[in-house]
């Protein structure tokens, strides 16, 4: 086995594109994919759709659309195996295919990211199990970015924390899992919240029937042992730190998101505002997914990563600065543009002429991105947008919740979006441990008159949630400070009051144009979440700006990772199970190993937002692993981006009484 | 000891060798001639069985009792399977050695372990009513020719899902034969079908002529590498040509009048036919070398050569390898071969030796490492010594040499000669061994039930030894003699502490085998959900089964549970296990809310949960198509609600809901608009719009809706709405009022003394509709609360910097005015007249 270097998002990628090309070429002959929406994004981020055709597809259909014909012969579906809703729309599929024509069809299912016994007795029951070939497209991780991993499960959320259905925790053990098959054990794993124990439970369970299957070769057995490259894996749960996705997120990539919504990587945004596309669509944006939709013929589909070099740099930025950094782009283009008016020989005429598909590139870039700042100016511009931010940022700074109460009723009034009142409400009930029963009550009130009865059933998913509760209720009482030795209040929500001084969440003076903290990402809050990441990987530097000192200070790191070591008062202010496990292996293993794979200086550190995570987090950890860059590097994983709309969606109910199916 | 070269015969340039295996194998009583023999790869296991379409002499009812008998190389019965399931139209092997047996009526018999165990399953597509013709096998695959000349393709033994190929076209098929998937283009598997003068080539997808005009064909065969196809015709020639059908290689005649009965590939240069006691083998070029035999010789092909077998002898036919031939052959002084003669030579204790060596000395390391070579492909024991000391006897001249392959053959040839022991009979040749790699050597090994020597060998080539325990112990329960506790403490003894054990599979024997206590608590031992999930299920121990389903945290296998339950037990005893499993009720919960509603009703009646199953019906009454269903549907909701006090909340907000559907029923009714599916405030709004007074009056005192909220919501637009303005002043619409841009009345609104919501919402959105003017009237009004700064921001913002710089100076705010001033600039009217209103200030 050739020595593995350390590891690298993209090697996730391609065996992806292999895995499904793979599978694809079983398949003799033209043939028709059906692809689960929710697929269709993921995987026309690592193929493209003339790649597809190359091996042979000739259409593609959504499944949830139920409209795949018969052209070809060959039939293929693609569907997450987890969702027995999909394993009986496939059935149907197959059974109205059957019916409609006369050739024989050949019916090939590849689920993702593996087959399910639930699935399988679905097919076996409609009794098409025995038409079909079964195979697994083991697509756990989808890599958004080359620091960034994500399931890209829309669902996770709701399925976590409203239905408390485990799947999102088990797939996420399971793509670990074959991180720590290929790159070795996490030396040690370190977290947070009561579903991240059931993810480092989970891990040391497969660990065991791993090394109890059969399939017990040398290579194994040595992915079995701790990894040399891999410093450790931190493990937050989104519920220990709801309140963070629900304030407003004030990066560019994060506004873009609120504004406009991004989905893997993607955002529709409206033509008029970044101007229609250029004529060969760019990219693979006419990915697999492109069934066309005349409906959305005006919008375009913008590709926002780091292939885009603008958008790379302004990404997580502060939106405070992007007008004044996209001027400053928009000025050197034109001098570097203007300077062929310099150039004398055709040597410098040629040189500068090889350069100009940059410049166009550059300057298609910079005209979406000026475009889509100025749309989200206008945005963040509104009377109601300076409102909502006010009473977040009030809140979050621990104003006295009721003096806020007027502002959210104005809000509800004037026919603001539910979910943005709903997440101020909900901030509320996080941040103060619940909200005072009269006022709730009269809130949801208002709620039902303003925006309809059926959100009986969206306070009761929130509350559900636990999002929005009384103060009365048992679940939103806070863990009680240290010292009060008062045995009768035991609460078990994070404490954001202590928390706030104890992690100096609220950081007034942050400097937008050159940040210094990661609260620059909310113009001021740090997020709690990545505060406890700090707590394991800059304990130095979160020491030194708690008590005060300089925040400039060097930032050094205590040698490998210690877990929650110095900070273990502070965490248990925080909801749920704490744990720092070690992982070790045999001596002669690990040595084995180390000779093997040699120990580089720089280790990675996978960071798992389980539940979630909103983009102003991933800046805010990019931010800390700028600052680490030289002695480490940080994998963000997660379960799928949120951010607090998509969190209200989880529970907000769409349709409305005595007008069904509008 | 015979000279190595005695066996060899020169085919064209090449020499060929035939190497005695086993003598004795079969008992001369044993008719070969009236059996079907068919033999796995790698050396493997034999099955014979009695050619139906033969006569045979009538040996009293004992005899007749058909079966298929499993012999190793040498002879040994491992098993007599006993048949009577019809006529056998195809028997074979797989690769693993599993024993595939094709009946006429399309049944497929799958004996998995050589003791008899087997997987069945059928092959369908018309296989029954036309009846199957023929079977040919490979790797892990088999294809099937039915008597209309249809062809089935099986491509794996779990889970199979046979599949018609193309349809050939009609006509007699002379002989067929198949290239596997692994050397197709295509990746599927090509049928090559004799039918007339040509050959016609099948996959999947599409039946095509090859157009060849010299068949029709007795016997086609495809090389091991799929390269090659040999062909034999009626007239006894053959043909070699690449497979495909581009070049023709060779061309033999056979001089035959007799058909043979078989015509194989010997490796991939040569080919073997036989007749019933004679072979040749045929190279390239037509150069043929022949054989001839007692009684009737049977082919068995594998990789590298052909295995013969008769009552007497089980052969072995291949190319002479390479580095065998530069080793032994006649006259030749290749530097092994002087080296190999240096060691005999040093045995006789003569001094040339060392002039052997000196003579080598420049290829020392190349004699070295063929030697080794060398006695990895020889089956003779004396002479891989003899070679093995030679490369030792090199090897310690040499001052540095690599020992890794010299080390590696040493334990290889112990581990071959083990296995070609006569009591095992596994004829392996190094070639072979390293193709089916070591841990497939020891799966064949534990399906003999050789655990001793599959143990041995696995522990000398550190192999992992769990499968070997586990066969083991499986073994031990079927068939074990003991009480149950013995044998549980017996294997637990055996296998504690033992890495990668599966005591799932120990378990399912002893279930299998009616031990039911035994497999419960087997199974306790087994570390992994996925395994103990199923079994557990089988054997009814339903609880149990979903509890280790939980604690592995996979929710398919959690659910698969569920469903199994759900399908078996009572509605009550189903919800009395799960009550007490919240993961479970949880699961069931959010499988159900999609497409089981009644089930949900029921979970939550039983548990009391009130407000989740009024819930159920609100959602319920969200489907509903009109506005009477839904109110039915609330109705239910709110009954389920009606007696507890802590929903008072929840049941209010029912009761509304039904109300409000009420009234909007009756306005769409009265109104000719629609109302249905509007909010309470929208209602009013829409109302007020239409100039529905009264009847939005009606709203907000039935619903209670608080006059902060009325005052937002009713600036309606229409005329009408404007007349009541002037009687209530404080109650209209600001909302309204702005999206009309009425002007004119808004500011008369300013006169008025008070407002619930203040002013500064008139300012704002009078100043967001683009009348910067009249809201600057506005401000004055609302200065009451706010603080300067505020104030210098709404004058400026009407653009009014002047008023601005008032307030400014009223707040003694020189920054400010500053400011100001700067922005007004410094020579217009503006700048100078606030650059006066601040001269006072800063004196």
């Amino acid at each position: 086995m050739a020595p593995h270097a350390g590891f690298d998002t993209d090697q996730v990628k391609d065996k992806a594109r292999k895995d499904i090309l793979y599978l694809l070429e079983g398949v003799r002959g033209k043939k028709n994919l059906v692809i689960e929406t929710a697929l269709a994004g993921p995987i026309g981020l690592f193929v493209k759709f003339s790649t597809l055709q190359d091996y042979g597809v000739d259409k593609v259909f959504l499944l949830e659309n139920g409209n795949a014909d018969v052209s070809q012969r060959n039939v293929v579906f693609i569907a997450r195996g987890e969702c027995a809703k999909h394993a009986q729309s496939i059935a149907d599929h197959i059974k109205r295919m059957q019916r409609e024509s006369q050739t024989g069809h050949e019916f090939s299912i590849f689920w993702v990211p593996r087959r399910t016994l639930v699935a399988e007795k679905i097919l076996e029951e409609s009794g098409v199990l025995g038409d079909t070939s079964i195979a697994e497209f083991p697509l756990y991780f989808l890599p958004l970015e080359k620091d960034l991993l994500s399931l890209e499960l829309e669902d996770s959320f709701a399925d976590l924390y409203l239905r408390k259905d485990p799947t999102p925790t088990f797939l996420l053990a399971r793509a670990l899992m074959l991180i720590q098959q290929k790159h070795g054990l996490f030396p040690r794993i370190t977290g947070k919240g009561d579903n991240a124990k059931r993810l480092a439970d989970l891990l040391a369970r497969m660990r065991q029937e791993l090394i109890a299957g059969e399939d017990s070769n040398e290579s194994n057995k040595l992915g079995l042992t701790p990894s040399t490259t891999i410093e450790s894996l931190i493990v937050i749960d989104r519920e220990v730190d709801s309140a963070t996705p629900l304030l407003t997120q004030l990066t560019y990539e994060g506004l873009i998101d609120e504004v406009v919504g991004i989905q893997h990587n993607q955002a529709d945004v409206d033509s008029s505002v970044v101007g229609a596309a250029p004529q060969p669509a760019p990219g693979s944006s006419k990915a697999v997914g492109g069934a066309p939709a005349p409906a959305q013929a005006k919008k375009r589909q913008i590709m926002l990563d780091s292939s885009d070099k603008l958008y790379h740099q302004l990404r997580d930025t502060n939106f405070a600065i992007v007008g004044s950094l996209l001027n400053k782009v928009a000025r050197r283009l034109q001098t570097d543009y203007d300077s062929r008016h310099g150039s004398k020989t055709t040597a410098e005429l040629r040189e500068f002429v090889n350069k100009l598909p940059g410049y166009q590139a550059e300057q298609q870039s910079l005209k979406i991105h000026t475009g889509l700042a100025e749309d989200i100016m206008k945005h963040t511009r509104t009377d109601q947008f300076g409102r909502l931010l006010e009473v977040q940022q009030n809140l979050a700074a621990g104003a006295d919740p009721s003096s806020q109460h007027e502002a959210i009723e104005e809000l509800i009034a004037r026919d603001a979006p539910l979910a943005e009142v709903l997440r101020i409400m909900c901030l509320e009930s996080c941040i103060s441990g619940g909200i005072k029963p009269r006022d709730l009550e009269s809130f949801k009130k208002m709620i039902l008159q303003a925006y309809g009865y059926q959100h009986i059933l969206t306070l009761d998913a929130l509350e559900k949630l636990q999002l929005l509760l009384s103060r009365t209720s048992p679940m939103a009482t806070m863990i009680p400070m240290t010292g009060g030795a008062s045995h009768h209040h035991t609460g078990t929500k994070t404490n954001y009051t202590y928390l706030r001084k104890a992690l100096r969440l609220i950081v007034d003076e942050v400097n937008e144009h050159d940040p210094n903290d990661i609260a620059y990402v909310y113009s001021g809050y740090a997020p709690l979440s990545v505060r406890l990441v700090q707590c394991i990987l800059q304990k130095q530097h979160l020491t030194s700006i708690t008590r005060g000192g300089n925040a400039n200070a060097a930032v050094a790191t205590g040698g490998a990772s210690q877990g929650w070591r110095g900070f273990e008062e502070v965490v248990k202010h925080v909801c749920g199970q704490t744990f720092d496990e070690v992982q070790k292996g045999e001596d002669k293993a690990v040595k084995a190993r180390a000779l093997l794979t040699g120990s580089g200086e720089k280790k990675t550190v996978f960071v798992v937002f389980l539940g979630g995570i909103t983009f102003t987090e991933i800046a805010a950890l990019r931010f800390i692993a700028k600052q680490e860059e030289a002695r480490k590097e940080i994998i963000i994983c997660t379960t799928s981006i949120i951010s607090g709309n998509r969190i209200m969606d989880a529970a907000i109910e769409r349709s409305t009484l005595g007008k069904s199916g509008v | 000891m015979a000279n190595p070269t005695a066996e060899w015969e020169k085919v064209g340039d090449k020499f060929y060798r035939k190497t005695q295996l086993y003598t004795a194998v079969f008992d001369q009583d044993l008719e070969l001639e009236n059996y079907i023999v068919t033999g796995c790869s790698y050396g493997g296991a034999i099955a014979l069985y009695r050619d139906e379409s033969k006569l045979h002499s009538f040996r009293g009812t004992q005899a007749s009792k058909s079966s298929i008998d499993l012999y190793s190389c040498a002879g040994k019965l491992i098993r007599r399977i006993n048949w009577d399931k019809g006529s056998i139209k195809g028997l074979g092997w797989s690769e693993d050695e599993k024993l595939i047996v094709v009946t006429a009526d399309g049944t497929v018999r799958c004996y998995y372990d050589l003791q008899g165990d087997f997987t069945q399953f059928s092959l369908g597509n018309g296989a029954d009513e036309y009846g199957v013709e023929s079977c040919r096998f490979y790797g892990h695959g088999f294809v099937t020719l039915l008597s209309n000349n249809h062809l089935i393709s099986v491509s794996r033994y779990e889970e199979p899902r046979p599949k018609l190929l193309a349809m050939p076209p009609e006509g007699n098929v002379h002989s067929w034969t198949l290239i596997p998937p692994a050397y197709t283009l295509s990746r599927s598997v090509e049928v090559l079908l004799s039918i007339g003068q040509t050959i016609y080539v099948v996959d999947a997808t599409e039946s095509e002529d090859r157009m060849l005009d010299i068949g029709p064909f007795t016997h086609i065969s495809v090389s091991p590498n799929g390269k090659f196809v040999a062909l034999y015709t009626e007239s006894g020639r053959a043909y070699v040509i690449t497979s495909d059908f581009q070049n023709r290689l060779s061309e033999h005649d056979s001089r035959s009048k007799i058909s043979p009965k078989n015509v194989q590939w010997c490796g991939n240069d040569a080919v073997v036919i036989a007749w019933e006691d004679e072979v040749h083998i045929i190279g390239p070029n037509d150069a043929a070398a022949k054989y001839f035999y007692d009684g009737r010789v049977h082919l068995i092909a594998d990789h590298d050569g052909v295995r013969l077998i008769t009552n007497d002898v089980c052969e072995f036919l291949q190319k002479v390898p390479e580095v065998t031939d530069e080793v032994f052959r006649f006259g030749t002084e290749s530097p092994a071969s002087i080296l190999l003669d240096a060691v005999e030579q040093l045995e006789q204790q003569s001094p040339k030796a060392d002039d052997n060596i000196q003579l080598i000395r420049p290829n020392l390391v190349e004699a070295v490492d063929t030697c080794v070579k060398a006695a990895g492909h020889e089956f003779s024991i004396h002479w891989q010594k003899q070679l093995l000391k030679a490369a030792s006897f090199g090897k310690s001249v040499l001052d540095i040499y690599n020992s890794d392959d010299f080390v590696d053959m040493c334990e290889t040839l112990r581990v071959l000669n083990a296995v070609r022991f006569y009591e095992i009979g596994i004829p392996l040749s190094y070639e072979q061994f390293l193709r089916l790699t070591p841990e497939n050597l020891v799966r064949r090994l534990i399906n003999r039930r050789e655990y001793l020597l599959a143990l041995r060998i696995s522990t000398y080539l550190r192999l992992p030894t769990d499968r070997i325990y586990v066969h083991w112990a499986s073994q031990k329960v079927r068939v074990g003699s003991e009480d149950e506790d013995t044998i549980c403490r017996l294997i637990v003894d055996k296998l504690a502490g033992k890495r990668g054990i599966s005591f799932e599979e120990i378990a399912r024997a002893a279930y299998d085998e009616g031990r039911g206590r035994l497999a419960t608590e087997l199974l306790n031992h087994e570390p992994r959900a996925g395994k103990q999930v199923p079994l557990l299920l089988n054997m009814e121990e339903d609880e149990i089964a979903l509890d280790k389903a939980i604690q592995s945290g996979d929710s398919d296998l959690i659910l698969f549970v569920l469903l199994q339950l759900k399908k078996k037990l009572p509605l009550a005893s189903f919800f009395r296990v799960i009550n007490s499993r919240p993961t479970a009720t949880a699961l069931v919960e959010s499988s159900a809310q999609t497409d089981d509603g009644e089930l949900l009703k029921d979970l939550y009646y039983q548990d009391d949960r009130r407000v989740d199953g009024a819930n159920v019906f609100v959602r319920e009454a969200l489907k509903q198509p009109d506005s009477r269903a839904a109110i039915d549907k609330l109705a239910l909701a709110t009954k389920l609600l009606s007696d507890s006090k802590d929903t008072s909340f929840e049941l209010k907000a029912l009761q509304e809901a039904s109300a409000l559907l009420k009234m909007q029923e009756a306005f769409d009714r009265d109104l000719t608009e629609t109302f249905t599916g509007l909010s309470v405030n929208e209602t009013m709004f829409k109302l007020i719009k239409l100039g529905y007074q009264s009847r939005a009056k009606k709203i907000q005192s039935e619903f209670k809706v608080p006059e902060k909220i009325t005052w937002w919501i009713r600036y309606a637009l229409s005329p009408s709405s404007l007349l009541t303005i002037t009687n209530e002043p404080l109650l209209h619409s600001l909302r309204a009022l702005v999206s009309k841009r009425d002007w004119a009345e808004l500011e008369s609104l300013s006169s008025t003394r008070k407002s619930p919501i203040g002013w500064e919402p008139f300012f704002n959105l009078i100043l967001a509709a683009g009348n910067p003017k009249l809201a600057s009237v506005f401000i004055p009004k609302a200065a009451g609360g706010l603080e300067s700064a505020v104030l210098i921001e709404m004058w400026e913002k009407c653009g009014m910097r002047v008023k601005a710089a008032e307030e400014a100076v009223k707040a003694r705010d020189v920054a400010a005015v500053d400011r100001l001033r700067e922005a007004a600039g410094q020579g217009t009217a503006e700048g100078r007249e606030i650059e006066r209103l601040g001269a006072g200030l800063k004196r």
